[in-house]
């Protein structure tokens, strides 16, 4: 029994992860005012381009590297379309999905002919037997603690809200509005690509067709039911992170007990664990009236 | 010494509207210099391009003896110009002093929040007012976001504080004390430039004036030398004519109101035990300061938003429990005082003119006739004088005719009870004639209006009867004829002599 | 309407330039890949009309909820769900009619559910309907491989009876789906309930603006769940007619439905959201997908393709500002 909930918190700690680093770095997009729908398709494209990466260099760091640059590169796109064209933020970011996904499976095929998964590649070592912990789980918490404090306790992160908040009044009160919703959106990109990157070089050791499987939503969830709060998306990671650990064990562990049920099957049922899960818990706990007042609006200056 | 010379300023819109003709204006050092135009004539445009938010088409601009070029608001608050808008720029969703510090900020980067409270303090102990530092500007009233503002501007101690407009969210008493703190600022050597369109405040505060009209400048005058009657005649190039009310002789009772009870966005009540009657032929007028829960009274009359307690009676129906498209098929009409609330913009003229009446434009199974809506908007078109086609989209009428729309489309319906909010607010003189002329034409027809008005001027013009709303109740309620604009402004300011 | 010329031209131009660009990347004959793609997604009136069915439905799942300010991505799972009940129904009852309603009453059912979520608890629907569209996915793939297999195909579910088909109709040699003109006969019914209906106009002004919508007396709740339940109906015709006029069968992979709920999006804004403007979005965006097909199997070029040529017409069209930049700069 502890071994399973060992086995569990680990397998827990490591989902959390990429959760955790894109709706960090959402946090902050959407404290200046823009949304991002399309971390789902950053996720999938650099974990694609970090398992390329990867397996020509057999460095998982640099793989790791790539999917930021990946990210960075799909938030100036993101960045320049919602914030300098004033585009539609939720159009943009569903054509992004739809992009990346075509773009990356375009790319695994070409690249290694098979359309389901890639090889797989060299990961990042954890460390600490039993409870296996990622380095980049530390990295990842420290990131979160800073934005937070960045956010709430300086006035850089003052005039970054204030954008989000009121961005005629931030104008007025010498912010670069423009300017700064841009910087917010690449940064929460990239801190998304480094989540994506890391799905493959330290979790699943491969990039495979459905590798994201709806965690940029539920990252999009965690950021609404933190109340915008990074230090609060760690709990919120975690707890996703938990039921996306469960939904992978729970139909291993009665195919051991029942041995004639059929696996594939059954796993299908258990899949839907951590999509229920975010739907029950943000129709019951979600208090609207805590998002940036400006969200989603593009900035008209006259 | 010229503290700001602007020379031959021109600014035209990238859609040919050209706003400012060649204007010249300069202000000395240490003066309280007013700015007098009607609404529409460029002075709000000419201050925007001192101040850098908007760039002119040709001219050039000089402060403190140099040649500048801001490119922005914050290049020229850097240089000592600020401004107090009629919307604040205040982040309404943190504190008070959050809002300070995130100013103070542009100009120092690195300053602590320690000593932006400490700045604070001292400012308000010179300017002897207080505002509550840490509670959050959109709780706050709305006199007292101004005073944060006014705080807020001169934490960066600037050379020059422009004022668009700063009276017209504030009550008498509170404009006066405002320009006791005016006068207190130019005593420590702030130069000003207070932006109007009323002439009793040109001649209460400024030294000097310069009259704006229809984006050319007029003239320049030392204020004690003109008449206000001089004033109006160079503001609008005519004298203007106050409309003729008739005296009524009001009818029977069309509306009753019984201790009405509303609440507001927030949850609080806004609205707080209301009654009165209204009669056949006759034009009550609700005077307030915006803010004090006119806004939850005529919705909650137009049936809009729900009332918590109380009745409504309309020619002897109960019609409490009706919604709001119920009552406007029994003969009641709401203007509101947006016009991005009573139009939707973004669609057309035809459109727009069947939005609070589409039961009548419908046939079988709910099918629109639309030549009957079309019908219906060439009748306004007409007889509004509306500058537009059918199929323009609204937003590209002028400010005018949005409203010559707005009203119009309300009385063709010839309601029995027209409820009308700031009708016209932003307009210039000659919509606004024209406007105010229809309601009284409206009301010699035998109907009903209220007018719910924060301009004292528009009420006495208008009103048959005066109510006067504080904090949500009626302070106050007299004819015309018994009621002065001293008592009316002191009731406006809670004081009830 | 010039102004609606230039943007969805422009959009699919730069796209197919980006496409080019990356086919070459690869190593690809560009050029032999887009005249197949175009070549080959013309080549067959009748099956094109049949592709293009599906898509003009969840296209209007779409759109139709965007012009009221919502927006309908769960398309995909109301399009899944319409297309499970409708295949239950066809094969329990063998009536069309009926299977047919039932894919409607099922599609519009889940995004009723969305709505009210929405409405009632102030959660973002994009969240909740991909939340539901990923779950109704795996449910299916359980169903299909546990309970709805074909015994003899068991790589696919049971059949549609021929009884519950929907066939075609030849006029002078050209065979007709049934299903397509159900769906233009749809697209039009839509169009008039939009533009020429009072609950359309409605709608229209709560889309645009909410307040305004509240002062004439329109309630935007229920316009957003009127919305939501006609899309949601929308995407479950589209499923059941693809069902019972297409494939009459759900593979075990889904490979047949996946991905049609997102294409419908493209189709909807690539027909500026209008009814009409979807019927002609939805057969270009046919032929794309068609032709994408046709260069799988003659050039090696993966279907994928055609996922990013879509992706990225959606990416051009939401930014409208694109255009007027473009004439400013001149």
């Amino acid at each position: 029994m502890i071994e399973d909930i060992i086995s569990l918190t680990s397998q827990a700690l490591v989902a959390m992860i990429p959760l955790l680093l894109a709706s960090v770095g959402e946090i902050v997009t959407e404290r200046s005012g823009v949304v991002n729908i399309g971390l789902e398709g950053i996720l999938i494209l650099s974990a694609f381009i970090s398992s390329l990466v990867t397996f020509s260099t057999n460095d998982p760091y640099l793989g790791l590297l790539a999917g930021a640059l990946s990210g960075l590169s799909a938030g100036l796109l993101h960045g320049f379309i919602s914030v300098y064209l004033r585009g539609d933020q939720i159009i943009a970011g569903v054509g992004f999905n739809t992009f990346a996904y075509g773009i990356s499976i375009l790319g695994l095929i070409n690249t290694w002919g098979h359309h389901g998964a890639s090889p797989m590649v060299s990961k990042i070592p954890f460390f600490g037997a039993p409870l296996y912990i990622s380095p980049l789980l530390p990295i990842a918490l420290i990131i979160a603690i800073t934005c937070w404090f960045w956010l709430f306790r300086t006035s850089s992160g003052l005039r970054l809200r204030a954008c989000g908040e009121d961005p005629r009044a931030a104008e007025a009160m010498g912010v670069n509005v423009l300017r700064m919703r841009f910087l917010a959106t690449v940064l929460g990109a990239t801190l998304t690509g480094i989540g994506g990157a890391y799905i493959v070089v330290g979790w699943i050791g491969q990039f495979t067709r459905h590798i994201s499987a709806g965690r940029g939503f539920i990252a999009l969830a965690i950021v609404a039911l933190s109340g915008w709060n990074p230090a609060l998306s760690i709990a919120g990671s975690f707890i996703f992170g938990f039921f996306d650990a469960i939904s992978l064990y729970l139909p291993v562990k009665i195919q051991l007990i029942n041995p004639g049920l059929n696996l594939t099957s059954l796993s299908y049922v258990f899949r839907i664990i951590p999509y229920l899960g975010v739907l029950i818990i943000v129709s019951f706990f979600f208090r609207r009236g805590r998002a940036p007042r400006d969200l989603g609006r593009p900035y008209i200056k006259e | 010494m010229k503290l700001v010379e602007m020379r031959g300023i021109t600014k035209v819109y990238p859609d040919g509207v050209v706003a400012l003709k060649g204007v010249d204006f300069e202000v000395s050092e240490g003066e309280i210099h007013g700015l007098l135009g009607e609404n529409g004539a460029g002075k709000t445009t000419l201050m925007r391009i001192l101040y850098g938010e908007i760039k002119q088409t040709s001219g050039e601009i000089i402060f403190s003896g140099k040649a500048v070029s801001f490119k922005g608001p914050w290049d020229s608050m850097r240089s000592g110009i600020s401004m107090v808008y009629q919307k604040f720029s205040l982040v309404p969703t943190i504190s008070v002093i959050e809002n300070f510090y995130l100013y103070l900020s542009s100009f120092q980067r690195g300053v602590g929040i320690e000593e932006v409270r400490r700045r604070a303090e001292e400012m308000m102990e010179r300017l002897k007012f207080r505002v509550p530092l840490e509670a959050n500007v959109e709780d706050l009233a709305v006199g007292v976001q101004q005073r944060v503002e006014i705080i807020k501007v001169l934490l960066s101690k600037p050379k020059l504080i422009i004022f668009d407009e700063p009276t017209s969210v504030l009550t008498p008493i509170e404009s006066r004390e405002l320009f006791r703190t005016l006068r207190e600022l130019k005593e420590d050597g702030i130069t000003i430039i207070f932006i109007t369109h009323k002439l009793k405040e040109v001649k209460e505060i400024t030294d000097r004036v310069t009259i704006l009209r229809k984006g050319e400048r007029v003239g320049t005058y030392e204020t004690p030398s003109v008449s206000e009657e001089e004033l109006a005649i160079m503001m609008v190039g005519r004298g203007i004519v106050p409309t003729k009310r008739s005296v009524s002789s009001p009818g029977r009772e069309v509306m009753r109101v019984e201790d009405l009870w509303v609440r507001d966005d927030r949850g609080l009540n806004a609205v707080k035990g209301v009654s009165f009657e209204l009669h056949e032929g006759e034009i009550l007028g609700i005077a307030g300061v915006q803010g004090n829960g006119q806004l939850e009274l005529a919705e909650a009359l137009a049936g809009v938003r729900r009332a918590e307690r109380g009745r409504i009676i309309m020619d002897g129906r109960d019609i409490t429990d009706l919604p709001a498209e119920a009552r406007y098929r029994e003969g009641l009409a709401y203007i509101p005082d947006s016009r991005a609330v009573g139009l939707v913009l973004e669609m057309n003229l035809m459109e727009n003119s069947i939005l609070t009446s589409l039961r009548d434009f419908l046939g079988r199974g709910g099918r629109i006739i639309w030549p009957l809506a079309s019908d219906r908007a060439r009748e306004v078109i007409e007889r509004f004088n509306i500058v537009g086609s059918l199929r323009s989209q609204v937003k590209y009428l002028s400010g005018g005719n949005q409203q010559r729309l707005l009203v119009g489309r309300e009385i063709i319906k010839a309601p029995k009870v027209l409820i009308v909010s700031e009708p016209t607010q932003g307009l210039d003189v000659a919509a606004t004639e024209f406007i105010r002329s229809t309601l009284l034409k409206f009301r010699e027809e035998g109907r009903s209006i209220i007018l719910i008005s924060s301009d004292l001027d528009e009420i006495f013009e208008l009103c048959d009867r005066i109510a006067v709303i504080y904090e949500g109740k009626f302070v106050g309620i007299g004819r015309n004829e018994d009621l002065t604009l001293e008592r009316l402004g002191l009731l406006m300011g809670g004081v009830n002599a | 309407m010039r102004k609606i010329v230039l943007e969805v031209s422009l959009s699919i131009i730069l796209s197919f330039l980006i496409g080019y660009i990356m086919l070459i990347l690869m190593g690809y004959d560009a050029t032999r890949v887009f005249s197949i793609v175009i070549r080959e997604g013309l080549s067959n009136p009748t099956y094109l009309m049949m592709r293009s069915t599906p898509l003009i439905l969840t296209a209007l799942a779409f759109s139709i909820p965007s012009s009221v300010g919502v927006f309908n991505i769960g398309g995909e799972g109301q399009f899944y769900l319409g297309a499970l009940a409708s295949l239950i129904i066809a094969y329990t009852t063998g009536n069309s009619l009926l299977s047919t309603i039932t894919g409607m009453a099922a599609g519009g059912l889940l995004s009723a559910l969305i709505a009210v979520i929405k409405v009632k608890r102030g959660v973002n629907e994009v969240v909740t309907s991909i939340m539901f569209n990923w779950m109704i996915y795996f449910s299916l793939l359980y169903l299909i491989s546990t309970y709805l297999f074909d015994p003899l195909m068991p790589y696919q579910s049971v059949s549609v009876p021929k009884n519950a088909r929907i066939e075609y109709l030849t006029i002078q040699s050209v065979s007709i789906p049934m299903i397509f003109p159900i769906a233009v006969l749809t697209s039009l019914a839509m169009y008039f309930l939009m533009y020429h209906s009072a609950l359309g106009y409605r709608m229209r002004v709560v889309g645009i603006s909410p307040k305004a919508a509240r002062y004439a007396g329109f309630d935007p709740e229920s316009s957003i769940i009127i919305s939501m339940i006609i899309g949601g109906a929308m995407s479950g015709l589209g499923g059941s007619l693809l069902i019972l006029g297409h494939t009459h069968t759900i593979d075990s992979t889904m490979s047949g439905l996946y991905g049609m709920g997102f294409a419908g999006i493209g189709a909807g804004l690539l027909g500026r959201n209008n009814p009409i403007g979807i019927i002609f979005s939805s057969i270009f965006l046919s032929m794309l997908l068609i032709g994408g097909e046709a260069a799988e199997l003659r050039a090696r070029v993966p279907t994928e393709l055609a996922d990013t040529l879509i992706g990225m017409i959606v990416i051009v069209l939401s930014a409208p500002y694109i255009v007027r930049i473009l004439r400013v700069r001149r």
